[in-house]
């Protein structure tokens, strides 16, 4: 690294940053703790909270703007200090942790505020609003820690919080069983981001941004290749990208406003946040570089082809997520001006998606928690504000100008077109293709839920629209999935650059306008066949199909491939172990556990309750202790 | 004030000191085995008064003669003395059992007993064997009670300041732990007394004394009823009632 | 003649002199304030001079005197010590001061009526507990500051009485089971005297090898200077010395509970009212190695290198001891007093690094278990039924289910003592076995890892039993804690997980401290 990193000491009004964690924490303290008592107002106090950072956060923000560095770190105190090991409870407030802390409060206070609504009828409300609360202060001590260490704290935090919120429904088997294959499934990950960390201190003796940074340049490559992809692992575990993605539609058992905030906006994209965050370490290995772009391909490419053939509203809208957030992989894999992008991309995913779940959750809501799109259709009429606001979200994913899709997506394809070599077809093909896939099945969706005939089973007679006070967050939603990409896109890139530095810029293979023309060409193309396709509905239950379709209604076979590979010669193992584990190591414990039990039986006996079998005793050490004295001293032993 | 320059002045170990130890040590000695040896709580007591009179002497003779006197006066005058009373008073309980019910205890004991015993006293051998007492003048040079005095008012001001509290809890906590006192309507008035006095079945008069007997004046021994039989009313309940023996019954020739 | 007086800077005693005032106008309230009023006010006299003298040890707490003729040594590990005593014994009389958990407090009203006559049981039902509790407690916490701060064996030995006697006649003062509460008392007195006279004897063989030591002509003494000085250039024969400190150690080592010295702790835990026991186990522990550690710092480091493998020893059997004989016990008071046996042998370690290391992390593991072990016993005193406090460890099972948030606080504490991480219990545990091995004394902390090991057992029982077992017809109910206890549970978790969480400020205060004058 020719530059190195610093970061000035905050002062001021940024020396208060810490209110960011500490008020939803503390809020979520209160809400846990008060239990039945907070009932009444506990909500309000959830949403009031996340509203107040949001207000704080701008003011940061505006802060941070007028600095010469555009970055401030505040250490609050020695969190662990073991030996060499120094780790500081501190807090890094620079321009990629305002723009994530602007978008977890901006949109976590519009989700908190249509939570209400949404949650209105269920019993555990409060709870629920807790662990939202947790949730917030998690993810932003996640993006705003000044070290390794902090920043693994917060992710862990917001696994326990997305746990938590996927087993909400805890007395549905599907919803218990969803949070324990998230929580397994990022147990990997974030073994493999724990590892890199160990790594770090072991090579760096540090875990500071700013030290790992400035002294990974000088580490062998092969460590930093190590790093990297551990780093790459744990990010893959928590954005649900390939080998990982599993977890992240069955997360959809959790209450819609969960799967909006955490599972959408804001928790998965913490792996985008962590390698973006690293770029230093990611920019020095081109090998590694490669790795999270293939990933990122992959990853988008998978999420389109399953996401075309699932019936499952909320599912369709995940494997969308775990698409998108492969364009952001592919985005930082790229590296250079790319990491920008992918961070603008993430912001503009931020409120479309948000926009698209809250909108789904408004579906659900009018049609008695129903999530099946085959057993929709027609609802236009009847849900005029949730249509519109979904339109919007349908066109900004897809990328249609001049929708913010289009603004940030874009430049990622053209981004992959610009790799040096032939793999600028590979990447860039992928890209492409994804869009159209995009497209394709986003307006499946769109059609089969608001067009075409009605297909509804027989108990539902009037779908109604949702409260004011769940419109009211999708209508500002909508808003944002319009303008937000066409606004962000430049400022963001140059507001970013002093973290993520400015990129050489390669031009791509082929020109900027034939890109731009054959993507939104594809991207009409994937729209128009859907609408065709689908705009007279379509078979209420599950059709035989070709062998591309079966695969994708299997997940493309990865569950079954997990399966095969993990689960059964682990279960194998574990019982080996067990049989292993009973006869042997058992044995030995229970054999110690006898000795120490009959040992403390027989000394208990010493322990008469008489005081002149105390005093003897006493007399015993007495004589021992003098002795022991006078033979150490004069040798009488010897 | 003469013996005591004298006994300053001498140092070394003088013949009549010697001669002194050598009696007294024995029966100190004795006076201590003697403590834990007796049966009766009234004879240990007075084992260890003998025992601790003779340290008063040591004391004494070993130019010490104020610890010396506050040892005869304060420990074996007083505090043995206080605590004879008190033994006497509350009467020895019979029922105490001396039987050892634990097994090997008493062994035991004696035996690490001795070792510590023998342990210490070939240390101390060992170590004083060939050395000589030093700065006894220096300790006693302005008198011995003057030296205590310089002592107790320098150097060890605080720790005899803070005695003090030693004192005031031990009072405090003979009060808590001895002290009953009544509540205000327990407390019954003339009237109520009156009435539980003459209340039916219980006798109003007073309790007759014990019994006097040309063989035995014990407060423990029974009076006689003019029926001849013994009354238990005549006996504090603490004690055992003495029986009397066939001699005691036997008529004394004063019958005329 | 002519004496020079020494020189008294009350300002540095005046932690000491403060709650010795106090207790003795506690003395006076009880013989001039009318009955009801005596608990509010003592109370109330308690804690002002609690507080007091915690103002006057910050205030000191630039203070590196030696003063009251070499008799009292005011520095860090005074201080830092006297500090400690001072905010665990406030949190001890909350406990104490609690009447509203149980009708009149924990403590007897009349302590000579005989045991479960008509006359005991009507004072047990509704009878106020004896407030002479309060200025015994001031009065045994004034001693323990003295003996953090004695600088000769006269002054500590004073001290050691003087914070003994009011702890003895408090253990009898039980309003539940009092027999046991009585018997407990008298087994402490007599054990005590018995410790007490080793430390006698021991101390004037010390003396006679001060005066050895310095040759003809010169005096011996008790102070630790002088003693220091002998020990690193002596002529004289040794046997004295190491006689003497081998006596001396067994009165020090009983109040810490070190094996076999530990014999009466379970049974004097057990009796003892419950926050009398909390209070034994935080602050006479803090006091108890206080003292051992300016006996070991200051009058002894010369001699380190044979007292180490004696005292390590012990320390290694006090490990032992106390984990193994915790497995099998069935009674929570029991349980906590092998805890606290087990807990001195780790301390002890600590002990016994004579480095600035040794002597700070010492500090942090006795402020640290002072803490938890408080509000454990504060945890005690709220499981109860009708018979008063339910301490058999069969009548726990099913708690989590009555009272998850007791039987939650309760689990933490647990763990804290089992020293998992985020708790202050690792933390203590990491700085007082890092010490350690940076001493070189690596079986030391093996034996502790070892132990610590067997000591997670029991631990982890009783929270099993709390948790996983249904609660049964006899399991006890849980009181609602009265403002005072709740006050003291809160600070003990408060301070058992911050000091797991951020050592670091007091960690910091400790190393600070850990300086004594010589």
């Amino acid at each position: 690294m020719e530059h190195s990193v610093e970061y000035a000491h905050a002062t001021g009004l940024l020396g208060s940053v810490w209110l960011l964690v500490a008020i939803p924490l503390v809020s979520a303290a209160i809400l846990l703790l008060l239990g039945r008592r907070a009932d009444r107002w506990g909500h309000w106090l959830g949403v009031a909270s996340v509203g107040a950072i949001f207000v704080l956060g701008l003011s940061y923000f505006f802060s941070l703007r007028g600095l010469e560095n555009r970055s401030v770190e505040l250490s609050l105190w020695d969190f662990i200090a073991v030996g060499d090991l120094h780790v500081d409870f501190g807090l890094l407030f620079d321009p990629l942790a305002a723009v994530f802390v602007l978008l977890i409060t901006g949109v976590g206070f519009l989700i908190h505020l249509y939570a209400v609504g949404y949650m209105s009828h269920d019993a555990g409300r409060r709870k629920f609003f807790g662990f939202f609360n947790l949730f917030v202060a998690a993810m932003l001590l996640l993006v705003l820690g000044n070290n390794y260490v902090m920043l693994y704290v917060g992710w862990e935090g917001v696994g326990l919080a997305s746990y938590l919120l996927i087993s909400f429904w805890q007395d549905r088997p599907s919803a218990a069983t969803a949070g324990k294959k998230a929580f397994l499934m990022n147990r990997v990950g974030d073994a493999g981001l724990a590892i890199a960390i160990f790594i770090m201190f072991a090579t760096l003796g540090s875990t500071q941004f700013a030290d790992v940074f400035n002294g990974a340049g000088a580490l062998q490559s092969g460590t930093v290749l190590a790093i990297g992809l551990l780093l790459l692992l744990g990010a893959a575990g928590k954005s649900g990208q390939f080998p990982l993605q599993a977890w992240l539609p069955d997360a959809m058992e959790g209450p819609t406003p969960v799967s909006a905030l955490i599972h959408a906006a804001t928790m998965v994209t913490a792996g985008v946040y962590l390698i973006a965050r690293s770029n230093p370490i990611f920019s020095l290995d081109p090998t590694l570089q490669t790795v999270v772009v293939s990933v990122g391909a992959l990853t988008l490419l998978m999420g389109c082809i399953i996401g075309a053939a699932k019936d499952d509203i909320k599912r369709v809208l995940a494997w969308s997520t775990v698409s998108q957030i492969g364009y952001m992989f592919l985005g930082v894999g790229l590296g250079g001006g790319a990491y920008a992008l992918a961070i603008i991309h993430l912001l503009a995913h931020g409120f479309f998606k948000a926009n698209m779940f809250l909108g789904a959750g408004s579906v659900m809501h009018g049609m008695q928690d129903q999530v099946d799109i085959r057993r929709f259709g027609g609802l236009a009429k009847y849900m005029k504000i949730t249509w519109i606001t979904f339109g919007l979200g349908w066109l900004a994913i897809i990328g249609m100008w001049p929708f913010s899709g289009f603004f940030t997506k874009e430049p990622i394809i053209v981004e992959a077109f610009a790799r040096g070599d032939w793999t600028a077809w590979l990447y860039g093909g992928a890209a492409l293709l994804g869009a159209g896939l995009t497209a394709f099945y986003m307006t499946r969706l769109f059609v089969l839920t608001f067009h075409g005939p009605k297909r509804w089973t027989e108990d539902i007679a009037h779908p109604h629209e949702s409260p004011l006070i769940m419109t009211v967050p999708l209508i500002l939603l909508g808003l944002g999935s319009v303008v937000a990409g066409g606004l962000m896109a430049t400022p963001v890139a140059s507001w970013l650059t002093p973290v993520l530095g400015h990129g050489e810029h390669h031009e791509p293979v082929l020109s900027h306008t034939v890109i731009t023309v054959l993507s939104l060409g594809l991207t009409v193309l994937g729209a128009g066949l859907a609408w065709l396709l689908f705009r007279n509905g379509t078979a209420l239950v599950e059709q035989p199909a070709g062998p591309v379709v079966r695969a994708a209604r299997r997940n493309l076979y990865t569950d079954a491939f997990n399966e095969a590979v993990f689960e059964k010669p682990g279960i194998f193992l574990t019982r080996a172990l067990v049989f292993l584990d009973n006869r042997g190591i058992d044995g030995l414990v229970n054999a110690l556990a006898a000795a120490v039990g009959g040992g403390s039986g027989r000394l208990r006996r010493l322990q008469t309750g008489f005081v002149r079998s105390y005093a003897m005793s006493i007399l015993t050490g007495a004589v021992l202790v003098v002795a022991a004295f006078l033979a150490v001293q004069l040798g009488w032993l010897a | 004030m003469t013996g005591q320059a004298v006994l300053a002045a001498a140092g070394g170990v003088t013949g009549g000191e010697q001669i002194t130890f050598w009696i007294l040590a024995p029966l100190a000695l004795m006076g201590a085995i003697g403590t834990v040896w007796a049966r009766n709580a009234v004879h240990s007591a007075l084992w260890l008064v003998l025992t601790m009179l003779c340290l008063g002497v040591f004391y004494v003779l070993q130019s010490g003669p104020f610890i010396g006197m506050v040892q005869i006066i304060v420990y074996t005058g007083a505090i043995m003395m206080l605590f004879l009373f008190v033994l006497m008073l509350v009467g020895r309980d019979a029922s105490d059992s001396l039987i050892e019910t634990l097994r090997g205890q008493r062994i035991a004991a004696i035996l690490l007993g001795l070792g510590f015993g023998a342990l210490v006293a070939t240390g101390l051998w060992r170590a004083l064997g060939q050395a000589d007492a030093v700065g006894l003048e220096q300790a006693n040079a302005n008198g011995n009670v003057q030296g205590i005095a310089a002592l107790l008012f320098t150097r060890y001001v605080f720790a005899f300041e803070i005695t003090s509290a030693l004192l005031i809890t031990a009072a405090v906590g003979a009060m808590v732990l001895a002290h009953v006192e009544r509540r205000r309507q327990d407390r019954m008035d003339q009237v109520a007394t009156m009435k539980a006095r003459f209340r039916p079945g219980n006798y109003p008069g007073p309790k007759p004394g014990p019994g006097v007997y040309a063989t035995s004046s014990s407060v423990a021994t029974p009076a006689r009823l003019p029926d001849g039989g013994l009354t238990e009313r005549s006996v504090p309940q603490i004690l055992p009632q003495r029986e009397l023996s066939e001699e005691d019954k036997a008529l004394k020739g004063t019958e005329k | 003649m002519d004496l020079k007086l020494p020189d008294i800077d009350y300002a540095a005693l005046a932690p000491i002199l403060v709650l010795f005032g106090a207790s003795l106008v506690g003395v006076l309230v009880e013989a001039f304030i009318p009955r009801k009023r005596r608990h509010l006010t003592q109370l109330v006299l308690g804690l002002l001079a609690l507080t007091g003298a915690l103002v006057a040890v910050v205030l000191n707490a630039q203070d590196r005197v030696v003063t009251a003729g070499g008799a009292v040594a005011v520095d860090g590990p005074t201080l830092f010590l006297q500090g400690a005593i001072v905010v665990l014994a406030g949190m001890a009389l909350m406990l104490i001061g609690e009447r509203s958990v149980q009708r009149g407090g924990a403590f007897v009203a009349h302590a000579a009526v005989t045991v479960g006559s008509p006359e005991d049981q009507r004072q047990a039902a509704d009878e106020g507990g004896a407030t002479e509790v309060y200025p015994l407690t001031l009065f045994a916490v004034s001693g323990m500051l003295l003996f953090v701060a004695a600088n000769d064996l006269l002054t500590m030995f004073i001290a050691l009485e003087a914070f003994s006697l009011p702890l003895y006649l408090l253990c009898a003062l039980a309003r539940r089971r009092r027999l046991l509460s009585q018997e407990s008392a008298l087994k402490y007195f007599l054990l005590g005297s018995y410790a007490s006279a080793f430390f006698l004897f021991g101390m004037a063989l010390v003396y006679g090898f001060t005066v050895g030591a310095g040759g003809t002509g010169s005096g011996g003494g008790v102070d630790f200077g002088t003693i220091r000085t002998a020990v690193t250039d002596s002529a004289a024969s040794e046997v004295l010395l190491f006689a003497g400190l081998a006596l001396l150690s067994i009165g020090l080592l009983f109040k810490i509970a070190a094996a076999p010295f530990h014999v009466w702790t379970p049974d004097v835990y057990q009796g003892a009212p419950t926050p009398i026991t909390g209070f034994m186990a935080a602050c006479t522990k803090v006091a108890a190695f206080g003292g051992l550690l300016r006996v070991l710092h200051v009058a002894f480091s010369g001699a380190s290198w044979d007292f180490t493998p004696v005292l390590g020893a012990i320390a290694v059997l006090t490990m032992l001891v106390g984990a193994i004989l915790a497995v099998t016990q069935t009674d929570i008071k029991r349980l906590l007093a092998y805890s606290s046996v087990a807990n001195a042998g780790y301390l002890l370690v600590g002990a016994l690094v004579l480095s600035k290391d040794g002597l700070s992390s010492t500090m942090f593991y006795l402020v640290a278990y002072g803490f938890t072990v408080l509000a454990a016993f504060g945890v005690v005193t709220l499981v109860r039924d009708a018979d008063g406090e339910a301490t058999h460890l069969s009548r726990w099972a099913g708690l989590g289910r009555r009272s998850p948030l007791y039987a939650g606080l309760f689990t933490f504490l647990l763990l804290a003592f089992a020293g998992i991480p985020l708790t202050s219990g690792f933390t203590s545990k990491f700085a007082v076995f890092g010490a350690a091995l940076d001493a070189g004394q690596s079986w030391l902390v093996i034996a502790g890892v070892l132990t610590s090991m067997i000591l997670a057992f029991p631990y982890l029982r009783v929270v099993v039993m709390m948790w996983l077992s249904e609660p049964g017809e006899s399991t006890p109910t849980v009181s609602l804690p009265g403002g005072l206890t709740a006050a003291a549970l809160m600070i003990g978790v408060v301070a058992t997980l911050v000091l797991g969480v951020a050592p670091a400020p007091l960690l910091d205060l400790a190393n600070g401290a850990a300086e004594f004058v010589r």
